[in-house]
This record gives structure tokens, C-alpha cells and sequence, in this order.
């Protein structure tokens, strides 16, 4: 992976013109320069010149979500999010992460059998620590919880976890496909919080035709690891992952999540390319990669019976890693098209939900405030219903519409198929 | 640079609560640009929300001699917002409220409301705030007044200071004024400091709301781009134009080096010629239609290589796009960009643009010409090598031959971008030196101890006259 010190000549090519004031999420929300592209540039490059910047140079670093608005307005197409993660991880290799954060990182993305048994018991007693929210499915904290924060709303934790499940563990040893041999990714917010949309990922892929696979063994794809700085553990995710699914020999690898998406298409040859030996390895695996939203359309042709659009409205969020980093904008409304809810755009569809590149967890209060303004858009918007095609955006969402009490319900699009 | 002194930093926490000031380093090194690209470090940065804490800190101030720069959004390209002296940089990036009057046609904007903020809200009410400045979607209506900021639509609606109804401006001695009633368009009670504030470049007050004039907005809308194989036929397309009759509301002209630039990262097919004007015109009744065809024939009569009309608002858009980013993607073609908007009678363009090529020759450097030539603002842009210390001279000389042509055409040396500090040394070749004595004596008489934006607009030696 590219140190900080590469970035240098990216860096100077920024003119200050603040282009990336006006459409930075975190910017709008607490209007501070060292809140913007041009600030945080300003501060790196301070930094690899030398100067002795401390908490509050991290702490400006970290508070943003890497959403990529900036990279994609500015006229000399600086790179920020990707050299936001390199000053993250250079900061953390010279000062090292929190031992809170580091224990929470490697238990989650690499689980050995006792962390499985240790979120298996926080299960059974979430009803110590959460409550049922009042008219949204999903859990309120009952008072502040490490990188959970006071009052969020999160979903209950799946029980079984997506992976563990017969029927899902079964689809790992598939002997028989199609003309197409796919495997899916699942990814920790589907397997963990979210299974509801793996479960439909399979059905929709199965009435399409598609016989696909879930290897066992997956593991996280190591965005949240590098999100923190933590390279060493997305290097070693990342690896894993390739292992397992080239086992396979997989014609496509489909995800359901616009993060886990953008991160096997590109984040992958970004961290691991300069690894010996991985450099066609990470080629080969990254061009396999589909969007499920990209595949059934792109590539199945899906089209559902014919339905009546009677079931409310729907309106359709743009996950940042789907729309900026992927490309990938019609093809989920183009499925919507499928479903039986009539569709209303809402305004600023892609602007950030504000839960990416970590923020959600060093700074609870921004990340929920830069929701608020999409709470507003999506109200204005009077659909019963928000579909988006990331798990990250819809547990964002979810606490976001509970906070400001819109009650539409959000799922993903292929929940709705 | 002096330190802030102990006493004077417990009167600033006492003024403001903590999330709205700071003495660190990280926040201090992202307020010490703007877009001049130039570096001025200040002592600590504020963010006050109303005219009365503006009010304490200009009053502490200037008691204690801190200098004080009040600041937009930093998207200045003559270095207004720039602390030379160090001391404190007031931000009003907080200062957001906005109040619509729809029957007066009116608007009372906080100094930070962002501009096009304003310009979405107006239109949501069917008005229109016309002023435009390129970088409208960022900089915010104080920075605008300060600068007396323009835009494409200068041509036909003129610029910020014909939008300035009234001020609510804080004196660097701390008293609070409004200039004017706020909702009347005319009013003559007194000297026009309305006026005077506009374009005074943050140097006699802090701008803390500004009270606007706002117009219905037009029905319809057309664009057109049409290329040419040189930039001096385009210029004689801009005059043309406006001679048969047809008042654009944007008139904006592209030389071949900007339009290179620019294409690499807009990419709408518009490289490889040697200039392009963009005519869009707006009305209504239907008259659009007819300007338009009156631009689209002369400029086939003017020998245009292709003209495209564009229909579709999702064009409009994608060109005004190329047209805001031509600016910044400048940086492709040299290190170091010296940013000029000269301004000549329309009538004089073709003129001026001879004379820049006769410039860029004598002097072997790149010059990038773009702007709104329709009302004779251009953007002249010297592109040098920041590390060839002897192209940046011959750079700096070919900036001088500019403004010598310029006001040799009856013009003058900043249409939109203002003094600053990157023009300081030129102001004695526009303005005779009896009229600069009493801009200097109106500068004392608001700010005796030039505590407010020092260093900007006049040299240091007339500051101490």
C-alpha cells in the first residue's frame, strides 16, 4: 500500500479553490474549515512537512466520511478519501490504536470460536443493556455504550448469525450450477445485524435463475480495520477472503452491500497489490465482483411478474459507495421499477447518510446530525417506504428516522423484490 | 506576529462559548489560506453568531491593537481574507439566518449564508437573486459584499452592489448600523454607505447581515456554445452579438488553452479549438427563442466552427460545470497561476485580447484568457513554473504590461476579485494619488487604529501617512 509520503504531489495540486466546501456532508454540518477536503489537506500536508499536530489532527481526520463528494467535484481530481485513509493509517502506525478499538477490530473481523460464544451470550442479554424502540424494529440503548453511544437505535443482533444458518450453511458445498457459477459475499452487516437482506438476496438471485454459493469462512472485507488505520489487520481480512473464494473458482461474486462492494473492487487492490505475489490475484478476484443491484440487472435481465404498484410509496437513498465509487445509480432504481411500490425521488439522493469511514463511531453526535438533513429530504419525499443497497445505510437510516420521528421503514432494494 | 496576550484570550472565551473559538494549531493552520493559494498565519480563529458578540471582540480589538480579518468561505483570489498580520480571523461561516420577504421581493441574509443557498431559496419562492460569482456554490454573501462580487451575469444584471438594499455592519470601533431601512429600493437620507461597504474589502466593517434586493425569476432559459478557430474572432462574435440587439444574460468567453485545461476533467468535447463563447439568454414570452436564433446567426456570420443549442437543462448544467471548474483546472497547465480580471468598454475586447497575445510573446509566457466578456471582464491568467524563479519574474512583468494595456483601453485593473493584497502595488497606476489620499483619510475616520483587515488594499507606507 501507498505510504503518506506518496500523496505528496496529489496533495499539491490542491489550489485552495473550496470547491469541496459545498458539498462536504461534515462541512455542512459543523461549518469548519478543517472540515472539508481542503482543510484536512492543508493539515496532512502539515503534517508530513513536520509539524507536531496531535489529537485534534486525528480527530479532524477522523470525522470523515469518506463519502468521496469532494473527490468527485473537485477540478483537479484530488483523491481525499484515499489519502484520508493513508494519513489514518500512518498516524496509527507511528502512535498505535486504542486498545478498546483494537480488541473490537480484531474480534470482529477475525472471530475465533470464543469471540462467536462472547457475541452469542451479548445476545441472550441484550435485554439488559437495550430496549425495544417504541414503533421501529430494532434496539435502543438503555444508557451509553462503547462505540455505541447513548440512545442509538441499532438492529438486534441476528440470531443465528446469517453464516450459521442450516439452510445458509448447506449453499456452501453446491455442486450443481447454472450457466454461471456465483458465490455471495455477506459481509458483518448482513451476517450480523442484517440477515433479512441475504436471505433475500438469495431468494431474488434463486427466482432468477441463479444457483449460488456462500462459502464458509468469509470473513469481514476489512473496510472498518483500514477505516481506523488498522492496515496490517485489512491486509490479513482481505488475504483470507481471497483464499476462500478462489477455492471456488467463481464465474461472479455477487454482495449485497455498496461498502463490501467498493472495498473487493477496489480497496482490495489498493492494500494488497504490492504484496508479493498478490498483485494478479487481487485483479482476478476484484473483476469477479457484482453489486447485487448491478448484477440482476446489468447481467440477469431481471423482471418480476407483473405487479401493481400498490403497495405505498418508495423513495431510493444512493449509498455513496454504490453512486461515487461504483458507478452504479440506475440499476437499483431500474429494480425498484420491479417491486410493487410506486417510486418519488427525494431530494439529494446522494448525499451521505453520515455513518461511513468510521465517523459513526468516533463521533456519534456528527454522524447522526449529518443525517438530519437527509430525515428531511426523506419526509419531504412522503414515501412509506426508503430502499437503499448498503446494511450500513439502513441501520443509519433507521436511527436517523427514529431520532427525528419520520416513520417510513428502510430496507434494501432487494427486499422489496 | 505578536502573542495574544493572557488577559485578552479570557475576554475572548468570555465573549464566546468554546465550540466557537480556538487557539489550536490544526485549526489555525486551515484558516491561514484562501484561494490565492498565499499562507498568512492568525492566533486563533472565532466564530461569533451575532453583531454583538462581533461587536465585544471589535471593541477588545481595537483597544488591545489586535488585528482582525473577517472571513467568508476563503474562496478570494486577491488574498482579502488572508491575516498578513496575524492576530484574529473571523469567520462568519456561522452566521447563517435567512429571511425571505416574497411580496417585497426582498431577503435578509446572515454574512455566512452561503450564496447559492440563497439563489435555491429565492428561486423556490419563484424569485431570483441574479449575482453569481463562479464560486457561488461555496463563498457566502458576506465575502460577495466585501468583494462586491460579479459573475457571468454582469452583462445584464450587474453585481452584487446592485443588490445591496442595506447593511447591519459592525464598526471596527464596535458600534453596530444599519445602513438603510432594509426593504425599500430607493432611499437618500445620508451618503450611501451602502455603497461605501460594498467592495471596501472587509477593511471599514464587519458585514454582519446584509439586507437584498431580489427580482421575479425568468421563465425560460437558453444556452448556446459555439467555437471558433481563434480568440480574437470569438471577441468580435462577443461584440456582435450584443450589437444586434441581444442583451445576454451570460456572455462568456473560453480561449483554447482554458478549454484544453478544463476538458481533461469535464470532459464534454470541447477541446481543440481555439476559443468558445457560451451566449445564454433568459426572458420571457417566448422572446428567448428569438435571441437566441439572433446569437446562433451571428455567430455563423462571425465564421463559428459549430454552434450547439443546447436543449436539455442536464447540458445547461454540464456547461456551466466546465465553465465554474476553468478556474481551478488551470493548475494543469503551470504551478503558479497569477490571476488577473481586468475589465475594457465591451467594445475594446478584441483590443485587449491582440495586446495579451503581443504580451504572452514578449514576455515567453503561457497566458489563459476566460471570463465574462460580454461586459468586458476578463480573466487573464499567467501560468509560470512556481520553482523557475526567473519565469515567475517575467510572469510578474507581463502582469504589469496588463495593466498598463488595460487602462490604456479605458479600463480598469479588478472588475470582480478586488485589491487584496496581490494588487496593492498597482492601485497608484489606476488611482491618482488625491483620490487615494481620501480613501486613506475614510479608512481612518472608520477605523483610526487600522486594526480591521490591515495590510489589504493600500501599501503599508500609505497606511502610516
Amino acid at each position: 500500500m501507498k505510504e503518506l509520503k506518496d500523496y505528496r504531489e496529489d496533495i499539491e495540486r490542491c489550489v485552495r479553490c473550496g470547491t469541496c466546501r459545498s458539498v462536504c456532508p461534515t462541512l455542512d454540518t459543523v461549518r469548519r474549515e478543517s472540515h472539508c477536503a481542503r482543510g484536512r489537506l492543508t493539515l496532512i500536508e502539515a503534517y508530513l512537512n513536520g509539524e507536531e499536530l496531535g489529537e485534534r489532527y486525528l480527530k479532524y481526520i477522523k470525522e470523515c466520511t469518506l463519502c468521496g463528494a469532494c473527490y468527485s467535484s473537485c477540478p483537479n481530481e484530488i483523491d481525499t478519501p484515499e489519502i484520508i485513509l493513508s494519513a489514518r493509517a500512518e498516524y496509527v502506525k507511528r502512535k498505535g490504536l486504542p486498545a478498546l478499538t483494537t480488541f473490537t477490530l480484531k474480534s470482529l473481523l477475525e472471530p475465533a470460536p470464543l469471540t462467536k460464544f462472547a457475541l452469542k451470550v451479548a445476545t441472550k442479554l441484550k435485554n439488559l443493556f437495550f430496549k425495544n424502540a417504541p414503533f421501529e424494529s430494532g434496539l435502543l440503548s438503555r444508557f451509553s455504550l462503547p462505540l455505541v453511544g447513548d440512545g442509538r437505535l441499532v438492529p438486534a443482533p441476528a440470531d443465528p448469525f446469517f453464516l450459521d444458518r442450516a439452510h445458509i450453511r448447506a449453499l456452501s458445498t453446491r455442486e450443481d450450477y447454472g450457466s454461471l457459477k456465483v458465490g455471495f459475499f455477506v459481509g458483518c452487516g448482513i451476517n450480523y445485524l442484517l440477515p433479512s437482506i441475504g436471505e433475500s438476496t438469495i431468494r431474488v438471485l434463486e427466482k432468477a435463475g441463479i444457483d449460488v454459493a456462500v462459502p464458509q469462512g468469509q470473513v469481514c472485507c476489512g473496510i472498518p480495520a483500514l477505516s481506523m488505520g488498522d492496515v496490517e489487520t485489512a491486509k490479513r481480512v482481505m488475504t483470507r477472503n481471497i483464499e476462500v473464494f478462489e477455492r471456488y473458482g467463481f464465474d461472479r461474486i455477487v454482495t449485497s452491500c455498496a461498502t463490501c462492494g467498493h472495498t473487493l473492487k477496489d480497496v482490495f487492490k489498493l492494500v494488497l497489490q504490492d504484496e508479493p505475489g498478490m498483485k494478479e490475484r487481487v485483479e482476478e478476484f476484484a473483476g469477479k465482483i457484482r453489486d447485487v443491484t448491478e448484477f440482476l440487472v446489468d447481467e440477469v435481465g431481471y423482471r418480476a411478474e407483473k405487479r401493481e404498484k400498490s403497495a405505498g410509496v418508495v423513495t431510493y437513498h444512493d449509498p455513496c459507495h454504490l453512486r461515487r465509487f461504483q458507478g452504479i445509480s440506475e440499476q437499483p432504481r431500474r429494480l425498484l421499477e420491479e417491486s410493487p411500490y410506486e417510486f418519488r425521488g427525494m431530494k439529494n439522493p446522494c448525499r451521505c447518510c453520515g455513518l461511513g469511514g468510521g465517523v459513526s463511531f468516533t463521533n456519534y453526535e456528527l454522524s447522526i446530525k449529518i443525517a438530519e438533513r437527509k430525515a428531511e429530504n426523506i419526509k419531504k419525499s412522503g414515501a412509506d417506504v426508503v430502499a437503499t443497497a448498503c446494511p450500513g445505510c439502513i441501520v443509519q437510516l433507521k436511527d436517523a428516522l427514529h431520532h427525528h420521528d419520520v416513520r417510513a421503514k428502510v430496507v434494501h432494494v432487494v427486499e422489496l423484490l | 506576529m505578536e502573542v495574544l496576550a493572557e488577559p485578552v484570550k479570557k475576554e475572548l472565551v468570555r465573549i464566546l462559548s468554546p465550540e466557537n473559538i480556538s487557539f489550536e494549531e490544526e485549526d489555525i493552520l486551515c484558516y491561514s489560506y484562501d484561494a490565492t493559494g498565499r499562507r498568512a498565519l492568525p492566533e486563533c480563529v472565532l466564530f461569533p453568531h451575532t453583531a454583538e458578540e462581533v461587536s465585544l471582540i471589535l471593541k477588545m480589538a481595537n483597544a488591545e491593537g489586535i488585528p482582525v480579518v473577517p472571513r467568508g468561505a476563503g474562496t478570494g483570489f486577491t488574498g482579502g481574507s488572508l491575516p498578513l498580520r496575524g492576530g484574529i480571523v473571523m469567520s462568519t461561516e456561522r452566521m447563517t439566518t435567512m429571511e425571505m420577504d416574497q411580496e417585497n421581493m426582498t431577503a435578509m441574509c446572515g454574512a455566512g449564508v452561503v450564496t447559492w443557498d440563497l439563489s435555491q431559496r429565492a428561486e423556490s419562492l419563484g424569485l431570483f437573486y441574479p449575482p453569481d460569482p463562479t464560486s457561488l456554490k461555496v463563498s457566502t454573501i458576506g465575502g460577495n459584499i466585501a468583494e462586491c462580487a460579479g459573475g457571468p451575469r454582469g452583462l445584464k444584471y450587474g453585481v452584487t452592489k446592485d443588490y445591496v438594499l442595506a447593511l447591519e455592519v459592525v464598526l471596527p470601533t464596535g458600534e453596530i448600523l444599519k445602513t438603510a431601512p432594509g426593504k425599500t429600493l430607493k432611499g437618500v437620507v445620508g451618503y450611501n454607505l451602502t455603497g461605501l461597504l460594498t467592495g471596501s474589502e472587509g477593511t471599514l466593517g464587519v458585514v454582519t447581515r446584509a439586507y437584498l434586493r431580489l427580482l421575479p425569476i425568468p421563465e425560460e432559459k437558453r444556452l448556446l456554445v459555439a467555437t471558433f478557430d481563434t480568440l480574437e474572432r470569438a471577441g468580435q462574435g462577443v461584440i456582435e452579438i450584443v450589437r444586434g440587439g441581444v442583451i445576454p444574460s451570460a456572455l462568456e468567453l473560453i480561449d483554447g488553452v482554458c478549454l484544453k485545461a478544463v476538458d481533461e476533467y469535464a470532459k464534454v468535447g470541447l477541446s481543440g479549438v481555439g476559443a468558445a463563447i457560451i451566449v445564454e439568454v433568459d426572458g420571457t414570452g417566448g422572446l428567448t427563442e428569438r435571441d437566441i436564433e439572433r446569437a446562433r446567426q451571428v455567430c455563423q456570420k462571425m465564421g463559428a466552427l459549430n454552434i450547439e443549442v443546447a436543449e436539455e437543462e442536464k447540458r445547461m448544467k454540464e456547461l456551466w460545470g466546465l465553465r465554474r471548474a476553468i478556474s481551478p483546472a488551470l493548475k494543469r497547465v503551470g504551478s503558479l497561476k497569477l490571476n488577473e480580471d481586468v475589465v475594457v468598454p465591451r467594445t475594446n475586447i478584441v483590443e485587449l485580447i491582440r495586446g495579451l497575445e503581443d504580451i504572452g510573446r514578449g514576455r515567453d509566457v503561457t497566458i489563459a484568457s476566460f471570463g465574462h466578456a460580454g461586459d468586458g471582464n476578463i480573466h487573464v491568467n499567467i501560468m509560470v513554473d512556481r520553482d523557475d524563479p526567473e519565469e515567475v519574474e517575467r510572469g510578474e512583468a507581463a502582469v504589469k504590461d496588463l495593466f498598463e494595456l488595460t487602462l490604456e483601453l479605458g479600463g480598469t485593473i479588478s472588475g470582480e476579485h478586488g485589491v487584496g493584497v496581490t494588487k496593492s502595488d498597482y492601485i497608484g497606476m489606476e488611482l491618482h494619488k488625491d483620490t487615494l489620499e481620501l480613501m486613506m483619510r475614510i479608512k481612518r475616520a472608520f477605523d483610526p487604529n487600522n486594526i480591521l483587515n490591515p495590510g489589504k488594499i493600500f501599501k503599508e507606507e500609505m497606511e502610516r501617512v
